[in-house]
């Protein structure tokens, strides 16, 4: 008899330094946004999160502070008018942060091996083992779309960052045009890059819409539900550049 | 082929590998960078060449070097940049080269900000840089449309041996969206381009150039480019209208990702009742004249209401070509805000109630 459908697990972690990396629009920010908010929502533990996007800036996490903070969740990033900058710029809370670790800490890395290289400044800083560095991998991007792909992107970033990565981040999609079946093909993927370079799937993440027609027998993994923060000024009412505002069910 | 899911920079930097241009000359700039990232992994593919060069000074010159060869060539930047290579353009356009230009536009001017905006419809359009010239400006608001214009500009810009200008605000260049490419790319056939300068091997030698001495050659020259402008704004023309319909009192104008959150307003409003309909130049230059004169002095339409990311500038072809026909009003943010759907709705209400339009408050 198959076992009936249960509802997915949250992802959970033993390490309390996540850092997410992956390539360019893989969906890092809105991942780091979502995991903190999660994370304070069920942990008694104190949350950070720090945008290390220091190449893009356009649709950062930062964008998402005054929305996290409503959840406790501090975030590390630039204060004033640098807030907006694309300069390389890392304030010391963070170095501190990773160092002397209070709770949980978020990073949210810049995209590809060029967006990674500002963790190679901040390796020392890290404790061997007291952190989880996860790939974000959507397969329908276009360097990511096959195995090799994903594998040269791990190389490039574990080069360029001095640090290794210990999981994958299943996070296949096509905005709103995504269906469980383009989910399953990006897992699928996630699990083939798995077993070639020996990372674990972390978890699994799509927004509610489709985890709702996903099957948790055919996937057991964790599922991380995205309620999406950084979304376009047209996507729904309630939003201006300066001052979104999440929707929080 | 499959869809995949791109940012705005990559799409048209794809697109632009598709249409067959593999010459890139551009300097860095942001919110346009990933252009230069994508195509410096993608062009050693298919044999093209990324120069990055010292200065956008630079890259104008460079381009105007390599489209004398007759091969397709592009570049990209953001507004600092194409201020810096109006001069080019002006030269580009004067000694009939095609090329296309992609501005992704941000705060100004000056140095400005990095944050999106729409405040370089003026230098697009009016000719940035000296002499009676015109560029084709086009202005996708989605990703896809970003994808279909650039490879259609390098069309008109080989067509109307002119330079091709596509203008994006910063949201164009950095959002993601699906996109879906051709799986084969054909277009009209053109006519051999016998005036490139690619050896004179056999033949007499020809020259590009922008300079004539002879009072009566330049203006000649001038007359012919004119001329090509009138056949653009005969053949070219290309605009949207969204939700028009009779019993409208507003007409919004907005191109770009402007007209998307007109758009979500437009679709609120429907929902209390009140219905409005949008008009969206997708050609900047050559304006689409005719289409907006009488989607604006239908007897219904009371006010037109132009929505920008500047201070006013579309707005004054919008002033043009109405006529004082119907009160033309307008609304707009800069500095890189992004005017909400609420704000829209907002300036609507308030124009229903009183026939002005709110200033901003900062």
């Amino acid at each position: 008899m198959q076992p009936e459908d249960h509802a997915f697990r949250r992802p959970a972690f033993d390490r309390r330094i996540i850092i997410i990396v992956g390539g360019y629009g893989s969906g890092k920010s809105e991942i780091s946004v979502n995991l903190a908010r999660q994370i304070a929502q069920n942990s008694s533990e104190s949350v950070s999160i720090a945008d290390l996007d220091i190449v893009n800036p356009y649709f950062r996490s930062r964008e998402a502070a005054q929305q996290l903070e409503q959840f406790g969740v501090r975030s590390l990033v630039p204060a004033g008018p640098h807030v907006h900058a694309d300069l390389p710029i890392i304030i010391p809370d963070i170095r501190t942060a990773i160092e002397n670790p209070d709770g949980w800490l978020i990073l949210d890395v810049g995209g590809d091996d060029v967006g990674a290289r500002v963790l190679s400044s901040l390796t020392d800083a890290f404790r061997a083992g007291s952190y989880e560095m996860l790939l974000v991998l959507n397969g329908r991007r276009p360097f990511t779309a096959d195995v090799d792909g994903a594998i040269k992107m791990i190389t490039d970033i574990q080069d360029a960052a001095r640090l290794r990565f210990t999981g994958i981040i299943a996070n296949t999609h096509l905005m709103h045009e995504t269906t469980p079946e383009i989910v399953m093909e990006g897992l699928s993927l996630a699990r083939r890059v798995s077993q070639r370079t020996a990372l674990p799937i972390a978890f699994v993440s799509a927004v509610p819409e489709i985890v709702s027609r996903l099957s948790s027998r055919e996937i057991d993994l964790p599922m991380l539900e995205l309620d999406r923060a950084l979304v376009k000024p047209w996507e729904h009412m309630g939003n201006t550049w300066t001052d979104r505002k999440l929707r929080i069910r | 082929m499959a869809k995949i899911l791109m940012k705005g920079n990559e799409a048209i930097a794809e697109a632009a590998v598709r249409a067959g241009a593999v010459n890139y000359f551009a300097y860095p700039i942001t919110p346009q960078n990933e252009v230069g990232e994508y195509l410096a992994r993608r062009l050693p593919e298919v044999g093209g060449v990324f120069l990055q060069a010292e200065s956008e000074v630079a890259v104008g010159n460079m381009l105007f070097g390599a489209a004398s060869t007759g091969k397709r060539v592009f570049t990209t930047s953001s507004s600092p940049g194409i201020s810096l290579m109006q001069e080019a353009i002006s030269y580009m356009a004067g000694a009939q080269l095609p090329v296309v230009l992609l501005n992704i536009m941000r705060g100004g001017p000056g140095l400005g900000g990095i944050l999106p905006a729409q405040s370089d419809y003026f230098q697009a359009t009016k000719g940035g840089g000296h002499g009676d010239y015109r560029l084709l400006v086009l202005a996708p608001s989605t990703i896809q449309e970003a994808v279909d214009l650039t490879m259609l500009a390098f069309h008109l810009a080989d067509k109307y041996r002119n330079p091709v200008m596509i203008i994006g605000d910063g949201m164009i260049g950095q959002m993601m969206e699906p996109v879906e490419f051709p799986d084969s790319y054909t277009e009209p056939e053109l006519p051999p381009k016998t005036w490139a300068a690619t050896g004179a091997d056999g033949r007499k030698p020809q020259v590009v150039k922008s300079l004539f001495l002879d009072p009566i050659a330049l203006e000649k020259n001038n007359i012919l480019l004119h001329e090509k402008y009138q056949a653009m704004k005969r053949e070219e023309i290309r605009f949207e209208c969204y939700k028009t319909a009779p019993k409208n009192k507003i007409l919004l104008v907005a191109y770009g990702t402007m007209a998307r959150i007109c758009q979500t307003a437009i679709d609120e409003l429907e929902g209390e009742g009140i219905s409005v309909g949008l008009f969206r130049p997708i050609t900047c230059f050559p304006f689409p004249e005719e289409a907006l004169y009488a989607e604006a002095t239908k007897s219904n339409i009371e006010t037109v209401l132009t929505i920008e990311m500047s201070m006013g500038q579309m707005v004054e072809d919008v002033e043009r070509v109405v006529a004082r026909q119907r009160p033309v009003k307008f609304f707009g943010r800069t500095g890189g805000i992004v005017p909400s759907p609420e704000e829209v709705i907002q300036q609507i209400k308030q124009i229903l109630a009183s026939g002005q339009p709110t200033k901003v408050k900062v």
